[in-house]
């Protein structure tokens, strides 16, 4: 215990301002950029790969596409069996996962790449080193992997369903980004269904290549030797050709309701939208900040209004996306059904009391403190906190301002600044909503919200047909 | 033996001198780990109360009187707790299981003192306003809405633990029947604060960047000054032995059949209860485990299987919860599932495999011990569920003495027809969404 203390007292603060501790970074003649945190202490080794693209790579039709290919690369290598892969790495007692972008794609909130991240004992770099690369350079992509990857992903969104809380988000992203936007087309049975071998070989050969992939590896390891190991697996290879980033497409029509159907609900469960920022927006921690007051913490107004003050739901947030394109600002709760509309009312009240009254100093002064009390044990405390973080600051060229200025700018935030922004983005017009539950109960009444609005069954297949 | 030695020199990095104890006059136990790499603290409560200490009639008052700890004592009234904590950098949460309840605080250290004084508050002077009662009551009832009745897997769950258990108070749910949620009075919650917490029934873990001497110096001050009383009657009801297999069948709007299947096992403090956990992970934890291979992996039988037994102060069950595939028949999975437990009983483990289940239960294990929040946790649950947080720095001991033979011994044991329940949610065919094959037969 001692040593970790030490060594961590000195690495991740000093006294009010967050700081991000130190890494080294640099470039292999292919491309690959290696961003390495060394930690002495705790004897594990967390390493993050990123692969530039996420959902924004993949073709509409065939959403799903990078997903699928990060699933199957532990399945079969040109030198281990799937069953092989498992067997070393569950013995090495080692995590290793993946994901495409994406709310519910294991990509931890990452839309614009695709993660993977495995730990190992510190003792065991090697071993872990070399099934991690062999997992991403040389995965064998078989026939019957593939087959069977699919038809699981398949029946898995036929399983989302029967979890209304979970679906609703996959609702939420086709109804509000729509189908020209690389957020707006989580897969489904059909998108699955397009998708072949063939198309996951292409995918891999083009994405995971030198110029396309970031590796960050944090914890306790000697970084001479680490750095030459990277060096020597990574650096072979092909350089190929870096992502290019895409300019935000069109959202869809705005101010649209999508109802779904599912009639067995007691309880209807509602999203609400509107356009908000993305990553580098100059306005981002002011929004943080007023969200946090919004719908971010239990006190919320949001929260307050809905559950502490009328008992209607368990509880009531809103989310302000940040990812490369521009995101939404989402109220989420859920009701009983016959109590639809008074909540729904009742959150769109608290929007349009925020927007016009705007918040008080006592209130700024109050999530300035809630942001930066748990900012530490949000993103500092632990090597794979950290690992992502470095990922994000590399991944988007934020630079480690992003942390270590971090306190300064919320302090910096005036109450002028903060209702102006309110006033800026928190609009009450136009807004999107997206309603799951009993629609035979409450189809006439949530009309009101949008006289045109769409109606599916959860038993469709697909999100939006 | 390589792979085992050093796992172990991870546990010696945070030994357990690092953790300091104390009690309280009042019989609150105090423990305290300080650790200064982030400038935090996570202060937990571990109540000894729960669903088991409840009646009929009464069913999820625990979790109710969980929801209304935070809404108003004598000093800090309805919304000052969440509003004080959070506008000092902090926030919280808390939860009830059939054992235990726990509060659980994350704040900035220079929030130390205010935590206490709210803390003390509550736990001494909890004020219970009608208004307030009222208003939980549709909050509770929502959370239940939400993880029982519109949740396939809650509600399968639910259904299973009143069919295997018919006597003992883990037969009710935590979250409560529904007529009960309408029904508990104001007398039933004042009954139930008197009985659930006295500082005696409770154990305090703080984790952080505090000094020992601080944190006893404000729990002397706040919160040695509650008085003491009886804690909750013990529990007397005992499961009976179980004499046959039960099978219960939940029809309900579905996409997919669900399917648990659970086994009583024994209490946390039982010596077979470490054997369990150690087959539950040979059985479903990691793509190469013995349920994942057969029915996830070689045969296209199931989405998800896993197979888990908490850690309970009374003997429990080990439920196994497995997903169908689309169109496969549950009685497939099911016979899978007891085709691998057979072979638990009748082979011997193999060495590789066995040390191969530790090392993941001992990676785990020290995964939890990374952050604050996961050792004020562990040491907690250590301590109030097996007696002695000690626990916590030399489970890997115990690991380290399960041998193939324990295994098959408790396989043999516990996985025994007339041992186990059987719940099967089959879609209701009015909204199934699939054309007759498959999960209903």
């Amino acid at each position: 215990m001692r040593t970790l203390v030490v060594f961590m007292a000195a690495a991740a603060l000093c006294i009010g301002q967050a700081k991000l501790p130190q890494y080294s970074k640099e470039t292999l003649p292919n491309g690959v950029v290696i961003a390495m945190m060394p930690r002495a202490g705790v004897p594990l080794v967390h390493f993050r790969v990123l692969i530039k693209g996420g959902v924004e790579s993949d073709p509409g039709e065939m959403a799903g596409l990078g997903s699928v290919t990060s699933g199957l690369l532990r399945r079969g290598t040109t030198k281990r069996s799937a069953e092989q892969f498992a067997e070393e790495l569950d013995f090495l007692g080692g995590t290793f996962g993946a994901g495409g972008g994406g709310r519910g794609g294991g990509g931890g909130g990452l839309e614009s790449a695709t993660a993977i991240s495995s730990e190992f004992l510190s003792k065991d770099f090697d071993a872990g080193l070399d099934l991690l690369s062999d997992a991403i350079l040389h995965p064998a992509f078989t026939e019957t992997e593939v087959r069977k990857e699919l038809a699981r992903r398949v029946d898995a969104a036929k399983a989302t369903k029967d979890n209304a809380q979970a679906s609703i988000g996959s609702y939420f992203r086709a109804a509000f980004f729509g189908p020209a936007h690389p957020y707006g087309h989580p897969p489904d049975e059909m998108t699955y269904g397009k998708i072949g071998r063939k198309d996951i070989v292409d995918y891999h050969a083009k994405f995971y290549c030198g110029k396309n992939m970031l590796i960050v590896v944090t914890g306790d390891f000697d970084i001479n030797a680490a750095k030459a190991k990277l060096a020597q697996v990574f650096g072979a290879a092909p350089a190929g050709s870096a992502f290019a980033w895409g300019k935000a497409p069109a959202l869809a029509r705005r101010g649209q309701m999508l109802l779904i159907d599912k009639p067995d609900a007691t309880q209807t469960y509602f999203e609400i939208a509107q356009p908000g920022i993305d990553n580098k927006n100059p306005d981002r921690t002011t929004l943080e900040v007023i969200n946090t007051l919004f719908g971010g913490r239990f006190t919320s107004m949001l929260n307050d209004a809905l559950r502490v003050n009328s008992g209607l739901t368990y509880g009531a947030s809103a989310q302000l996306e940040q990812n490369r394109l521009p995101g939404a600002i989402v109220i989420s709760t859920y009701t009983k059904t016959d109590s639809t509309v008074q909540a729904i009312d009742m959150a769109l009240d608290v929007l349009k009391r925020l927007n016009e009254k705007g918040i008080t100093a006592e209130q700024l002064a109050s999530a300035k403190a809630y942001v930066k009390g748990l900012y530490p044990t949000r993103r500092l405390e632990t090597m794979d906190q950290l690992a992502a973080l470095v990922g994000e600051i590399e991944l988007y060229g934020l630079g480690r301002d992003e942390v270590d200025g971090y306190f300064s700018r919320i302090d910096a935030i005036t109450l002028d600044q903060a209702n102006a922004t309110i006033k800026k983005y928190y609009k009450t017009d136009d807004l999107t909503f997206v309603i799951l539950g009993a629609a035979d109960k409450i189809r006439d009444q949530v009309k009101k919200y949008d006289p045109r609005a769409k109606e599916v069954s959860i038993r469709a297949a697909g999100w939006v047909n | 033996m390589r792979c085992f030695s050093a796992l172990l020199f991870f546990a010696a990095l945070i030994p357990a001198q690092t953790v300091q104890t104390a009690t309280l006059a009042n019989g609150m136990k105090v423990i305290i780990q300080e650790d200064h790499n982030i400038p935090n603290v996570a202060m937990y409560f571990f109540y000894k109360i729960g669903s088991r200490n409840e009646r009929p009639g009464i069913t999820g008052i625990s979790h109710f009187f969980e929801h209304m700890m935070f809404n108003g004592a004598k000093k800090y009234g309805p919304k000052q707790f969440d509003n004080e904590m959070e506008k000092a950098g902090g926030n919280n949460n808390a939860s009830t299981g059939e054992d235990l309840t726990t509060y659980t605080d994350w704040f900035p250290s220079s929030a130390l003192e205010l935590m206490f004084d709210m803390e003390g508050d509550r736990i001494r002077d909890l004020a219970l306003e009608p208004k307030m009662v009222a208003s939980e009551r549709g909050v509770v009832y929502s959370e239940r809405r939400t993880s029982v009745d519109n949740n396939n897997g809650g509600i399968l769950r639910e259904q299973l633990q009143a069919a295997a258990f018919i006597a003992h108070p883990y037969h009710w749910p935590v979250i409560g029947w529904p007529s009960d949620i309408e029904a508990w009075t104001q007398q039933d919650l004042k009954d139930y604060f008197a009985i659930g917490y006295a500082p005696n029934n409770c154990t305090m873990v703080v984790v952080g960047d505090v000094t020992v001497a601080r944190v006893m110096e404000l729990a002397k001050k706040y919160i040695e000054p509650i008085p003491r009383h009886d804690p909750p009657p013990p529990v007397r009801t005992k499961e009976p032995e179980q004499l046959g297999e039960r099978r219960i069948v939940v029809k309900k709007a579905a996409q997919l059949p669900l399917q648990m299947i659970a086994y009583h096992v024994p209490e946390a403090k039982n010596p077979d209860s470490i054997v369990v956990d150690l087959l539950s992970t040979v059985l479903s934890t990691g793509q190469s485990s013995r349920l994942y291979k057969r029915m996830v992996d070689e045969e296209p039988l199931a989405l998800s299987v896993n197979g888990r037994a908490g850690d309970a102060l009374d003997p429990t069950i080990m439920t196994f919860t497995i997903q169908p595939r689309n169109g496969v028949d549950p009685a497939r999975t099911e016979k899978a599932l007891y085709d691998e437990l057979e072979r638990l009983k009748t082979t011997e483990i193999p060495a590789r495999e066995l040390k191969k289940a530790k090392n993941q239960m001992l990676t785990q294990h020290y995964s939890r011990m990374k952050t604050i929040a996961g050792r004020a946790s562990l040491l907690g649950h250590y301590e109030v569920i097996f007696g002695d947080y000690n626990k916590m720095f030399t489970i890997d001991k115990d690991f380290e003495a399960v041998t193939a033979a324990d295994i098959q011994r408790v396989a043999k044991k516990y996985f025994s027809e007339n041992n186990r329940t059987v719940a099967t949610l089959i879609p209701d065919g009015s909204a199934g969404g699939r054309r007759g094959r498959g999960g209903n037969q």
